[in-house]
């Protein structure tokens, strides 16, 4: 790929992304704008994943902001941009007072940590009725843009390009290096003077921001938010196999990996009402043993060996 | 990681906490008595099924290395077999546990070999993603089979109860606890006096050295991979004799055991039978309080993360 077609192709898909809704009918413009959903979700996991730390917790995140987002609408009338901000920043906040305790774990006692807090936050918000609504959650008098599908579609893509804008951003920065040098070794990171935990806070704050903003944004979408219906299994698990299924470490991996699994998931849907979800399964355990590096990393393999090829190397030297 | 299975050996030092640990534990115990009777008999009853579905992880962790984050499936699995041999079968699921564990056994030899043995080497995260895939792949197929309906058996012996003084409760669920204490044992008596089970704590302490002095690890990992899911197969089919069964009903186990474990310290097993006693009891306390049953699973999480943090403080102290 040539530098132009590098420079030209995200702005492309990007053109062609916002002007969809425009040539598209109600029903693909529903289900991309689900897609869009997980889409973020999937680019935020990745963020956090490449500093080594793998999260179960997303729909925790997701479901902080989609109450923050619910209940500044309820109580102090926020506009809905304003509660989508607002979910962001509590979403980022809670990560950020948690990040002192947890991201001095690490591996699986992280992971499982991650898991058991979002356990932990669906208990709450079930629990704590006054301000929760309890079981029945809450419901919004209105939806964002009074539920124009166009209008919530691009809303959806822009919690999208913030994902996407900010891991781009971050890959391109000195924030790369010194999260990859965590997860390939950290104390050699240590020595070499990273500050770990500054590092691991950055990104974990920033990928709970994002998983917020994109929690306030369902919220305002659907109008709805009950314990069950955000902090569902779902919203950690699919951007999980997408980021997996496209290539992890990477923008467009998670991305690509969206659009795939959420085309095919549609299309399943309507084939097999009940456990379509196995195909989630069956794809991770499948990218996990026979292609660790995803589609996209699959290809960036591909182009770099025959680069080296072209110079007169072997390939996977 | 290593298994634990000889007693810590109690230094001055450390003594003076084990007493006074147990003395806190005994005080707490008996103030539950005099003022809940029922939570006590439950947090216990509770504690068995906890520690019993948790063994089988202990063991797999401990010597293959592997957190299975498929465990609860694999339960669920077992649970829907010995629903089919009763049904279809007439077999009672206490008759049921032998067929069931011997097929489960077979199932997780097939799973090792097919997944888990190509992920030995990959890093920690590839064997975590990969078990959470397996997961739901199960919990889906059953679902896409069966449907999400919950199912269960009616059975006459688990609702006998017993009365003391003015108390009474049911007694069924001790059979849990009765399992939880036969696994642990029989394991230890298994890892420490057996051939092949002294074999297995070889590879689970390290495989390098075991390989060195004769040890087949790739054959003993296959091995202690089919045990666990062999047992869990049993604890699935007693499991299936008191609960309801439906396909998303082994993902809270797999969280509650890999908890349980973390806590107990990784391949400590005989330690899981104290913590899911601490865990089932606390568990039952906050149940028993009026008004305040959902706030039960914060109360298991939240003793979870803090005994996780503290742990792997004190690791990184040392």
């Amino acid at each position: 790929m040539t530098f132009a077609v590098r420079r030209f192709l995200p702005v492309a898909v990007i053109a062609v992304a916002v002007l969809f809704p425009l040539v598209s009918g109600p029903y693909p413009l529903a289900v991309a704008q689900s897609i869009l959903i997980y889409m973020a979700l999937a680019v935020s996991w990745d963020m956090l994943l490449r500093s080594g730390q793998i999260s179960f917790g997303i729909a925790g995140f997701f479901g902080i902001g989609a109450y923050a987002a619910a209940i500044t609408t309820l109580t102090v009338r926020a506009s809905p941009i304003i509660s989508i901000l607002l979910a962001g920043a509590c979403s980022a906040g809670v990560a950020f007072l948690l990040g002192f305790v947890i991201l001095r774990l690490r591996k699986v006692y992280f992971a499982i940590t991650t898991l058991a807090l979002a356990e932990i936050f669906r208990v709450i918000v079930h629990n704590w009725g006054d301000f929760t609504g309890g079981p029945e959650g809450l419901v919004l008098p209105s939806l964002i843009f009074k539920g124009d599908s166009r209008a919530l579609f691009w809303i959806s893509l822009g919690g999208v390009l913030l994902a996407c804008g900010l891991s781009a951003l971050f890959q391109r920065s000195r924030l790369r290096f010194a999260l990859t040098a965590i997860r390939n070794n950290e104390v050699s990171a240590r020595s070499s003077g990273i500050d770990i935990f500054k590092y691991l806070m950055i990104v974990f704050v920033t990928s709970s921001f994002i998983q917020g903003i994109v929690g306030g944004i369902q919220v305002q979408l659907y109008g709805y938010a009950s314990p069950d219906s955000v902090f569902d299994a779902n919203y950690t698990l699919l951007p999980l196999a997408m980021a997996l299924l496209g290539g992890i470490y990477s923008t467009p991996g998670p991305v690509l990996g969206a659009v795939l699994l959420g085309v095919a998931a549609e299309y399943l849907k309507l084939k097999i009402p009940y456990g379509h979800l196995v195909v989630y399964g069956i794809i991770i355990v499948l990218v996990i043993l026979l292609l660790p590096d995803g589609l996209y990393g699959q290809y960036r393999r591909s182009v770099r060996d025959r680069a080296r090829m072209a110079r007169g190397g072997t390939a996977h030297a | 990681m290593r298994i634990v299975v000889t007693r810590p050996r109690v230094g001055p030092g450390r003594m003076w906490q084990v007493v006074l640990w147990t003395a806190l534990a005994a005080a707490g115990t008996a103030a539950v008595l005099l003022w809940k009777p029922t939570a006590l008999v439950y947090g216990v009853q509770r504690a068995g099924l906890y520690a019993a579905v948790a063994i089988p992880m202990a063991l797999v962790l401990g010597i293959v290395h592997i957190v299975n984050l498929a465990h609860g499936e694999l339960m669920m699995v077992a649970a829907y077999l010995a629903y089919f041999a009763a049904r279809l079968l007439g077999l009672d699921p206490f008759v049921a546990l032998v067929p069931v564990a011997l097929v489960m056994a077979v199932l997780g030899l097939a799973l090792y070999q097919v997944t888990i043995r190509h992920s030995l080497k990959a890093p920690e995260l590839n064997q975590l993603i990969l078990t959470f895939g397996l997961g739901i792949a199960l919990s889906q197929m059953v679902n896409l089979l069966f449907t999400s309906q919950s199912w269960k058996l009616s059975l006459d012996y688990v609702s006998a109860s017993a009365t003391v003084g003015n108390i009474s409760f049911g007694v069924f669920d001790f059979v849990y606890a009765g399992a939880a204490i036969a696994l642990a044992l029989g394991l230890r008596l298994f890892l420490t006096r057996t051939r092949l089970g002294k074999a297995a704590l070889a590879v689970g302490q390290n495989p390098r050295g075991a390989a060195i002095v004769g040890i087949d690890v790739g054959r003993t990992y296959a091995f202690v991979f089919a045990l666990a899911v062999g047992l869990i197969g049993a604890v699935g089919s007693i499991f299936l004799a008191k609960q309801a069964i439906f396909p998303l009903v082994g993902g809270p186990y797999t969280m509650k055991s890999f908890c349980l474990v973390a806590m107990a310290g990784v391949g400590n097993i005989v330690g899981i039978l104290y913590c899911s006693l601490a865990l089932g009891l606390s568990e039952s306390i906050i149940n028993s309080i009026r008004g305040y049953a959902g706030w039960s699973n914060v109360v298991f999480f939240a003793i979870i993360i803090v005994t996780i943090l503290v742990r792997s403080f004190r690791e990184r102290k040392a």
